[in-house]
């Protein structure tokens, strides 16, 4: 199996704290590809700021493939061309309805970036970002690929009551903006972050059980659990393997993939292996485990 | 590494419900779409459109879920999986409208009891709807919603085999879905893209595409079971020259060819027939029709399938393999009569009539908005015939 190194990590993230208080993202994309871009929504412009930043971090080879993942997509988009086919009664403008392609994003990347390789697009409800990273890994073993720059964005749509409505939440939860990205390589140029051991899926806990059983488990791991566990199992599990907690999720506003976030803030603050347990309502986990070099 | 099988198919489009009906409806020639009233506001557009068999449009919410459920129960049902194989297998969903057709009609609902209403409040992940299937079909392995425009369940399908391949998963259920929504319709109709009538890719008569629904299913594995198809490979390249059209030039369809021939093994020489994607508009037909030229020095006989279907989008990838191979493995390959005869120009000449096609290699190229370029290849042994 070939290892897998972690080259460079990219984030964006922004608490909304008003309808009107997102910020205006043209400047920050400017800033992360080195030129402006017109006429994209704030989904796209946050894929680009993201996987911008991530870019700037290590040499991006122009045949790196690009995996963008999101828990529900361009809801922007989506909105406005709802509004004007439906409520309004005006058929929608060519840019937008070519734009509510989800693949709009992942394009503007490959375009931005210059890449030639593959530039994929795919939604997950409770997995995005695991969802990505286990794409990613398969072409990146299997040789498919070399470079892969893999990300979720979420975007928020105001009115912030409407947008909370539609994800589900409390009407005084705090929500973000968000652009997470890593860049994973078989064959780093530099000396990477660190090192992405596993990425799996399973179909229950048990299947879980199995699979960490298998693992050699020591001290320097640390446990994260993903949004999506509920507290409860989440300290059974801290329980059951002992493992000193990373906590990356206190304090921070809503938004659909926050497991995104979980890898760039271990290798910002920590050393040792991380091990990250997710689970949906329907009772599949995801893991995802990395390590950083002491 | 093992041999992806396509184990089996479901497939409901405008030719009818069931592999036995589409592939029977390749005896007749291409039908004019009919004109469907589309919802805009408080008004309404007539805009052609290729909708279910059998499937009125009276009951979008019903007939959307009966329509898919029923080309994953045939799927399934085909394949003989165990409840155990079913539970554990993968979920790969190619679309472009997603729960759209849902979406509009639950706005429009709301509208009618409140001016205030908002769309998208019920439900707002495009991952939704695999998990309405995985909840449906009690599926526990995991789901990947590829929307990735004319290519998603093409490259849905590419990554399922990859999965299969490297022992992730023993089964994957791939599935593209498109669906009759507004949003489609009056996109691409303000893209001045539609015809009213028949589609003619390659054909110097072109004159734009007929949006079509379809729903197809395909169980893949490492197992042959009753399947003598396997998939042999394939490749997903990015095409930066624009977001609406690939590059006219062909490099760009060149690249993703010459690759999926090479993950393949497979010469250019060794195709038997190939499934253009073919969408009648001037920009993609010269761009396959120059990208084919880069590739093969003879071609090899082409066909397309849009227009019997229409233009399927993100169920296209899933759509025309499975009428593709369900028409191959009864020996005939599909024929379109009039189209492309022989006078195209951009030297294209589609398979006229519906000929004996003996066993083979065959390729099927799908290129869509995005940037998205597929190419994959199948191979028919021959060992069976239904």
């Amino acid at each position: 199996m070939k290892p897998i190194y972690i080259a460079s990590c990219g984030d964006y993230f922004e608490r909304i704290e008003s309808d009107d208080s997102a910020v205006d993202l043209k400047a920050l994309v400017a800033e992360a590809i080195g030129t402006p871009v017109r006429r994209i929504g704030r989904f796209i412009q946050l894929a680009l700021i993201g996987a911008g930043r991530c870019a700037k971090q290590a040499a991006l080879p122009e045949d790196a493939a690009v995996y963008l993942g999101s828990g529900r997509g361009d809801l922007e988009v989506t909105i406005e061309v709802m509004h004007s086919i439906v409520r309004d009664g005006r058929a929608p403008k060519p840019l937008s309805f070519i734009n509510t392609v989800s693949n709009a994003a992942s394009f503007y990347v490959a375009q931005s970036l210059k890449l030639t390789s593959q530039s994929t697009f795919v939604c997950n409800r409770y997995f995005a970002f695991e969802t990505m990273l286990q794409l990613a890994k398969l072409d990146l073993e299997q040789g498919v690929v070399t470079s892969a720059l893999v990300g979720t964005v979420d975007v928020v749509v105001p009115p912030l009551a409407a947008h909370r409505m539609r994800l589900g939440l409390d009407a005084d939860t705090p929500v973000a903006d968000a652009s997470h990205w890593l860049l994973l390589q078989t064959q780093p140029s530099s000396t990477p972050l660190g090192r992405l051991l596993a990425a799996g899926h399973f179909t229950d806990a048990k299947a879980l059980r199995v699979w960490l059983s298998d693992q050699t488990i020591d001290a320097q791991w640390k446990l994260a659990t993903g949004q999506f566990m509920p507290r409860a199992e989440a300290d059974e599990w801290q329980r059951a393997l002992g493992l000193e907690v990373f906590d990356y999720l206190t304090g921070r506003p809503y938004y659909d993939s926050q497991s995104g976030a979980a890898i760039g803030e271990f290798l910002r603050r920590e050393k040792g292996t991380l091990l990250h347990l997710n689970r949906d309502p329907s009772g599949r986990y995801q893991a995802m485990l990395v390590a950083v070099e002491s | 590494m093992p041999s992806i099988h396509l184990a089996s198919f479901g497939l409901h489009t405008t030719l009818g419900r069931g592999i036995d009906a589409n592939v029977a409806a390749l005896e007749r020639p291409p039908q004019p779409p009919r004109e469907v009233s589309v919802p805009l506001g408080n008004d309404a557009r007539s805009i052609p459109y290729y909708t279910l068999a059998d499937a009125p449009l009276d009951d979008i919410e019903a007939r959307f879920e009966q329509a898919l459920h029923g080309v994953i129960v045939e799927a399934i049902e085909r394949a003989g999986l165990s409840q155990t194989e079913r539970r554990e297998m993968g979920l790969f969903l190619g679309s472009s409208c997603g729960d759209m057709p849902l979406l509009e009609t639950q706005y429009r609902r709301d509208l009618e009891s409140s001016s205030e209403a908002l769309p998208m409040t019920k439900t707002s992940s495009l991952g939704n709807l695999a998990n309405r299937l995985r909840a449906a079909f009690g599926i526990q392995g995991p789901d990947y919603s590829y929307y990735t425009a004319c290519t998603a369940s093409a490259n849905a399908l590419l990554a399922a085999a990859a999965m299969v391949q490297a022992g992730r998963l023993r089964h994957a259920l791939v599935v593209g879905v498109e669906m009759f929504n507004a949003v489609t319709a009056l996109g691409f109709s303000g893209l001045q893209l539609i015809t009213r009538d028949v589609m003619r890719p390659f054909d110097r008569r072109r004159s734009g595409l007929v949006p079509g629904e379809a729903c197809a299913a395909v169980v893949i594995g490492t197992e042959a079971r009753d399947s003598n198809w396997t998939l042999l490979g394939g490749a997903n390249l990015c095409d930066t020259h624009s977001i609406s059209a690939t590059n006219p030039d062909g490099s760009a369809i060149a690249a993703v060819i010459q690759q999926a021939l090479e993950r393949s093994e497979v010469e250019a020489g060794e195709i038997a027939a190939l499934k253009m994607h073919g969408t009648a508009s001037l920009l993609n037909d010269e761009a396959e029709a120059a990208g084919l030229r880069r590739v093969f020095s003879k071609a090899p006989a082409v066909c397309a399938l849009k227009p019997y279907l229409g233009h399927t989008f993100g169920a296209c990838g899933v759509a025309e393999l499975a009428l593709f191979c369900s028409a191959v493995e009864r020996g005939m390959l599909p024929g379109t009569p009039g189209i492309a005869a022989g006078d195209s120009d951009l030297d294209v000449t589609l398979n006229q009539t519906l000929r004996a096609q003996p066993p083979g290699k065959f390729m099927l190229n799908y290129f869509g908005f995005g940037g998205s370029n597929t190419s994959l290849i199948v191979a028919n042994d021959g060992a069976r015939s239904r």
